[in-house]
C-alpha cells in the first residue's frame, strides 16, 4: 500500500487482556496489527483520541474499536465525546462487546455508532468477525475526503 | 322507628368497615406492585451482568484453548487434542446456555404489541427457513388452513420456530420426514397443531417437557439446551394461552397450542382470512 501503513489507524478500547489479546491476534491475522494500539479504559482512550493537544492521535484514526463496559470512563461516554468532538464527529466507530442488550445497541445507535457486534464466545467465530470488520472498515470503507 | 334507626348504624358500620378494606387492599396493591417492579429492575440488571460478564470468560476459555491447538499443536499427541476440544466443546456449550436462559428470561419481561397474525403466511414463512437450514434432508410439511390469530408477531413467530425446529430436529432419523400444520376454532379459542413422525417421546415424563433446561433426550442422541419449549411456554402463557403435547417413542410427537379467540371487531379489522 503506501508509507502510512505503519501508522496507527484502529484504536481498540478493551478492558479485557484476554479479549484485547484475541482481537490482536485476529487483527495480525488479518495483517492490521500493527496499525492498531491498545488502550485499557475510556479515559486512556480519550488520552490516546485529544489528550495532549498537537500530538492528539484523532486525525490519524481510521476507526475505533470500542467495548462497551469499562472502568472509569464507560464505552457510551467514550462514544458520546468522539461524537461531540469536530474532528472525530464522523470517525467510524465499532462496538464489539458482549452485551446483547437491546437498550445499548439503541442507546449506542443514537449516539450515532455506526456498526454493533456481539463478540461471538465461539473462536473461530470470534476471528471471523474481527477479521472481516478489520478488513471492511480498513479497505473498502471510504471515509469522508477519500471519494474523490 | 328504632329498629330502622338500628340498622341504618348497623350498615354505616359495615360500610365503614367495607371502604375501610377497600383501601387497605388498595395500599397493599400500591406497595406490592413497587415491590414487583423493583424486583424487575433488578432482574434486568442480573440478566445484563449474565449476558456480559459470564461471556467474557468463556470467550477467554475457548480462545486460549484454540491458541494452544494453533500454536503448539504439533507438540500435543491425538489424546491431548482430544481434550483441549472436550474443554472448548463445553465452553460452546455453556454459551448457548447463557443465552437461551437470557432469551426466555427476556420473553418474559418484554412488552407484548398485539396485532391480528395471519398464521398461514407466518408458518409457511417459518418453514422455509427451516428448509433452507436443512438442504440436505428430505421434509414434506403438509399445511392445513390455520385460522387468524390475534398476538405479538415476533413472539408467536418465536413459537412457531420452536415447535418446527424441533419436529425438523426430533424427525432426523427417518428417511422422509413428515411434519402436519393444522388449526381449528374450538370452544373460544384457536387451535394450532405441529405433528412429526421422528423420535417422540414417553407421556410418563409429559410434566417436564416445558421446564427450562429440562430434555428428554440425551445430549448424544439430540443435541440442545431445553429451553425452546418453555420459552414457547412463556411466551403463550403471556397471550393467556396454552400449550401441551403428546407423544409416544419412535412414534413421533404432537405439540399443541391454543390462543384465545379474536373478538369479531379484530376479525374485521384484520381483513380477510
Amino acid at each position: 500500500m503506501n508509507a502510512v501503513d505503519q501508522e496507527l489507524q484502529i484504536l481498540l478500547v478493551e478492558d479485557n487482556p484476554d479479549d484485547a489479546e484475541l482481537t490482536m491476534d485476529a487483527l495480525r491475522a488479518s495483517g492490521l496489527v500493527n496499525k492498531a494500539q491498545w488502550v485499557k479504559d475510556g479515559a486512556e482512550a480519550l488520552d490516546v483520541l485529544f489528550g495532549n493537544g498537537a500530538a492528539a492521535e484523532c486525525h490519524r484514526l481510521r476507526l475505533i474499536l470500542l467495548d462497551l463496559r469499562l472502568p472509569r470512563v464507560d464505552g457510551v461516554e467514550v462514544l458520546r465525546a468522539v461524537r461531540a468532538d469536530e474532528r472525530t464527529r464522523r470517525l467510524p466507530v465499532v462496538v464489539l462487546t458482549s452485551s446483547r442488550e437491546e437498550s445499548d445497541v439503541v442507546r449506542t445507535y443514537d449516539l450515532g455508532v455506526n456498526s454493533y457486534l456481539v463478540k461471538p464466545v465461539e473462536s473461530e467465530e470470534f476471528m471471523k468477525v474481527v477479521g472481516e470488520l478489520g478488513l471492511y472498515w480498513m479497505l473498502l470503507n471510504k471515509l469522508p475526503g477519500e471519494t474523490r | 322507628m328504632f329498629s330502622a334507626a338500628r340498622d341504618v348504624t348497623e350498615r354505616k358500620k359495615t360500610e365503614d368497615a367495607l371502604l375501610a378494606l377497600k383501601n387497605d387492599l388498595e395500599n397493599r396493591v400500591h406497595q406490592r406492585t413497587a415491590e414487583l417492579e423493583v424486583a424487575n429492575k433488578e432482574l434486568e440488571a442480573f440478566s445484563y451482568s449474565v449476558s456480559h460478564d459470564l461471556r467474557a470468560p468463556l470467550r477467554a476459555i475457548d480462545g486460549f484453548s484454540r491458541k494452544v491447538v494453533v500454536g503448539y499443536g504439533d507438540k500435543l499427541d491425538d489424546e491431548g487434542r482430544r481434550q483441549l476440544q472436550v474443554v472448548r466443546d463445553n465452553a460452546q456449550r455453556m454459551g448457548n446456555l447463557i443465552d437461551d436462559l437470557l432469551a426466555f428470561s427476556r420473553m418474559g419481561r418484554r412488552e407484548i404489541a398485539l396485532q391480528p397474525l395471519d398464521m398461514n403466511a407466518m408458518v409457511r414463512g417459518v418453514a422455509d427457513e427451516l428448509r433452507a437450514a436443512e438442504s440436505q434432508r428430505a421434509i414434506e410439511f403438509a399445511f392445513l388452513p390455520l385460522p387468524r390469530a390475534w398476538g405479538d408477531a415476533s413472539m408467536v413467530r418465536q413459537v412457531w420456530v420452536n415447535l418446527l425446529a424441533n419436529a425438523v430436529k426430533f424427525s432426523r432419523q427417518r428417511p422422509v420426514a413428515h411434519i402436519e400444520i393444522g388449526g381449528s376454532r374450538e370452544s373460544g379459542e384457536v387451535r394450532y397443531w405441529v405433528k412429526d413422525d421422528g423420535a417422540g417421546f414417553d407421556m410418563q415424563y409429559a410434566d417436564k417437557l416445558f421446564g427450562v433446561f429440562q430434555r428428554l433426550h440425551r445430549q448424544d442422541e439430540f443435541e440442545g439446551t431445553g429451553v425452546g419449549l418453555a420459552i414457547a411456554q412463556r411466551i403463550l402463557h403471556r397471550h393467556n394461552g396454552r400449550i401441551w403435547g403428546e407423544g409416544k417413542p419412535d412414534a413421533g410427537a404432537t405439540f399443541r397450542f391454543a390462543l384465545p379467540q379474536p373478538s369479531a371487531e379484530k376479525q374485521l379489522s384484520g381483513g380477510p382470512e
